[in-house]
């Protein structure tokens, strides 16, 4: 609801704009939401227009549109759309820092006041060790696969671990599993995002 | 504006659609006396200046002149067409100056409403009048927060504190009317399923 509102935290939003693009689940309930917003416009109580905005606005009506903002074309498949102006290329040629032989992140460049945005690659068959968090932390599935005592995450899954959350991830055999995390300051979330989210919980 | 009194449920769908075939300047007229006030409205509420919710006002109708050819009526009613673009200028206008912020292209890309047509019909036949209805059939307590979370984007503490209500109630407020809400989605889904499975 938050995010049909456009009223969500910028890398919330990318986060889910991306899980958007995978979940026709979650597409369609965004739909009944932006439904609600246009519902909630009509029942707004009109405030006047200043006197001459209509014969500013129809003067402008002939100037040249701007072009249309060609979509950016995923060179790589694999990096969802809204995420494409962040990580313009492939994901391998991203600088990735190791944390440690197991795990490598990125940070991305959202600026964002509440939250940051990494991604963060998970070798091959490695297990990262077993961890908690001190707030929420979001994950995205945007490559291979991971699991944890919970279940199994494919590409397109979405995940909210909280402090409650005690886990040791391992990324599948065949191939490094890559992450799109969004974690917060130590602001507290209500972790109602997860449950508009997150499709498996209803 | 006696002589074609727009259909209740949609009272945009035919200007727009007048716009769009005819680049009708007196249907455009109409659009920003019918509609303008309230775009206004929402933009203000969601915390511009006046100055700022005319400036979004205006982007919004102009990119309801130069874009009214890619509404399609059938997808959504021209009311939620209005609300999605002036969500995205408000939003835009706040993020101009600051090119690392992220903009509304990045949330909702064109390209991705576009090709989203199948699913989009079912939407809108079914459910304008089956949102409407829900809306006003929540309980004043419920629909006072929604109105909340679409116009503040506050969070829910602060809500709380505001209505001077714990922040369960706040939590359990909007968690029900989500709850009904999401039925609506569900259903979406399987008319959705029943539509393919139809057509192959």
């Amino acid at each position: 609801m938050q995010f049909a509102a456009g009223q969500m935290s910028n890398s919330l939003g990318i986060m889910v704009a991306c899980h958007l693009e995978k979940c026709h689940i979650c597409s369609s309930r965004i739909r009944v939401y932006e439904q609600l917003g246009g519902e909630i416009l009509q029942k707004t109580t009109p405030v006047e227009m200043g006197n001459d905005v209509l014969s500013k606005l129809l003067s402008r009506l002939d100037e040249p549109a701007p072009p249309v903002q060609q979509m950016t074309k995923t060179i790589d498949p694999r990096i969802p759309r809204p995420l494409t102006r962040f990580v313009p290329s492939y994901f391998d040629q991203l600088e990735w820092k190791g944390i440690s032989k197991s795990i490598q992140e990125y940070k991305l460049p959202i600026s964002d006041s509440q939250f940051s945005a990494k991604l963060y690659k998970i070798s091959a068959g490695k297990e990262l060790p077993v961890h908690t968090h001190k707030g929420n932390e979001f994950t995205l599935v945007m490559d291979g696969s991971f699991s944890d005592k919970a279940g199994e995450y494919n590409q397109g899954d979405f995940i909210l671990a909280d402090t409650q959350t005690v886990h040791q991830p391992k990324a599948a055999e065949s191939s490094d599993c890559i992450c799109f995390a969004v974690l917060d300051a130590p602001l507290k979330m209500t972790g109602f995002f997860g449950r508009m989210l997150n499709p498996f919980l209803s | 504006m006696s002589q074609d009194q727009p259909d209740n449920a949609r009272p945009f769908d035919a200007l727009v659609i007048k716009i769009a075939h005819d680049k009708d300047r007196s249907a455009f007229i109409q659009l920003f006396e019918q509609a303008s006030p309230r775009l206004k409205a929402y933009a203000m509420r969601c915390g511009a200046t006046a100055a700022d919710a005319e400036e979004v006002v205006q982007e919004a109708l102009l990119t309801v002149w130069r874009r009214a050819h890619t509404f399609n009526p059938v997808a959504a009613s021209a009311t939620t067409w209005l609300y999605t673009i002036v969500r995205n200028k408000r939003i835009d206008l706040v993020r101009k100056e600051r090119p690392d912020l992220v903009s509304s292209d990045d949330l909702w890309p064109e390209a991705y409403t576009e090709k989203e047509h199948l699913e989009k019909e079912i939407e809108s036949d079914l459910n304008v009048n089956i949102v409407r209805t829900l809306l006003h059939g929540l309980p004043e307590t419920q629909r006072q927060i929604v109105y909340k979370v679409y116009f503040e984007g506050k969070p829910h503490s602060e809500i709380a504190n505001e209505l001077d209500l714990p922040l369960g109630t706040i939590k359990s407020r909007l968690r029900l009317a989500m709850k009904k809400l999401d039925t609506l989605a569900k259903e979406q889904m399987t008319w959705l399923i029943i539509i393919l499975l139809t057509n192959f």
